[in-house]
């Protein structure tokens, strides 16, 4: 198992770029080939957004984010906040539609989460944390660097 | 790390047809990273080919590097838009990135999509 250094960042819109490359790297670090890396890229991104969006309501805070790769298993994130507690249930569901002028576009962001992350948990105003949400992405054979 | 996005706004005149239906098609080449930081320079670039009369948008996507929900909130919402007067946006030559976030999200079977800029043009063209 091997910990990364904690990132810490100002919630802010201008700090996605950092939080996503700062995981990106501990996934390519783990094995995992492009494809996953831009994928697991993007569901940070989704989520941190949601953070500063939901959470902070835009307005001042910081996003704490943990990585952990067990290289040829799994990566785990963990990102913690101390905004007011969002629920992801709140959001209406995106469903994908059969025309454009159908799609209803709330919940894009979770959406794309669950598409890319094996596991995601919540966890609401956890004593001394705040926030935790857990993102896994594991291992496998079409996970690999080619 | 700053995340960057640059639009380069262009006009493509098609060479045949009536002078009369020869308006300048709005061309955004968009290159960098789209995410919600950066967004608002495409948004406003879209709202200034909007706000031309076109019927058509081409969207040089070549140079995304990457692309989130906020991207794909704007192009929606540019799309719908110029729906409204028979229009379309004509995405083209998508990243395999670009088209993997569209992919996950149905977009990519119903926004018209082009392989290059050439072939986006044309399409643009035949509109008029």
């Amino acid at each position: 198992m091997t910990p990364m250094p904690r990132l810490v960042v100002p919630a802010r819109h201008d700090k996605l770029a950092e939080v996503s490359k700062f995981v990106a790297s501990a996934a390519m670090d783990a094995g995992f080939g492009e494809t996953v890396v831009n994928r697991i890229e993007l569901a940070v991104d989704e989520a941190c957004s949601n953070i500063i969006d939901h959470a902070y309501d835009g307005g001042k805070g910081a996003i704490c984010c943990d990585v952990t790769a067990e290289p040829g298993q799994r990566l785990k994130i963990v990102l913690i906040d101390q905004g007011h507690p969002f629920d992801p249930a709140s959001l209406p569901e995106f469903e994908p539609c059969r025309t454009l002028d159908d799609v209803k576009i709330g919940g894009l962001g979770l959406h794309l989460m669950r598409q890319v992350m094996d596991d995601i948990c919540f966890e609401f105003n956890l004593p001394g944390v705040g926030n935790r949400l857990t993102m896994i992405k594991h291992y496998d054979r079409s996970s690999q660097r080619s | 790390m700053i995340a960057v996005l640059n639009v380069r706004e262009s006009a493509y005149i098609p060479a045949s047809g009536d002078s009369a239906d020869r308006k300048p098609i709005p061309v955004l080449t968009v290159s960098g990273r789209l995410d919600a930081s950066t967004v608002h320079v495409l948004e406003r670039a879209l709202m200034r080919a909007l706000s031309q009369d076109t019927r058509a948008v081409v969207v040089d996507a070549a140079e995304i590097t990457y692309i989130s929900s906020s991207g794909l909130r704007v192009l929606l919402a540019a799309r719908r838009q110029i729906r409204e007067r028979g229009g379309d946006i004509l995405l083209c030559s998508l990243p395999p990135n670009v088209r993997d976030v569209m992919n996950m999200v149905g977009f990519t079977a119903l926004f018209s999509i082009f392989e290059n800029s050439d072939a986006a043009k044309q399409a643009a063209a035949d509109m008029y």
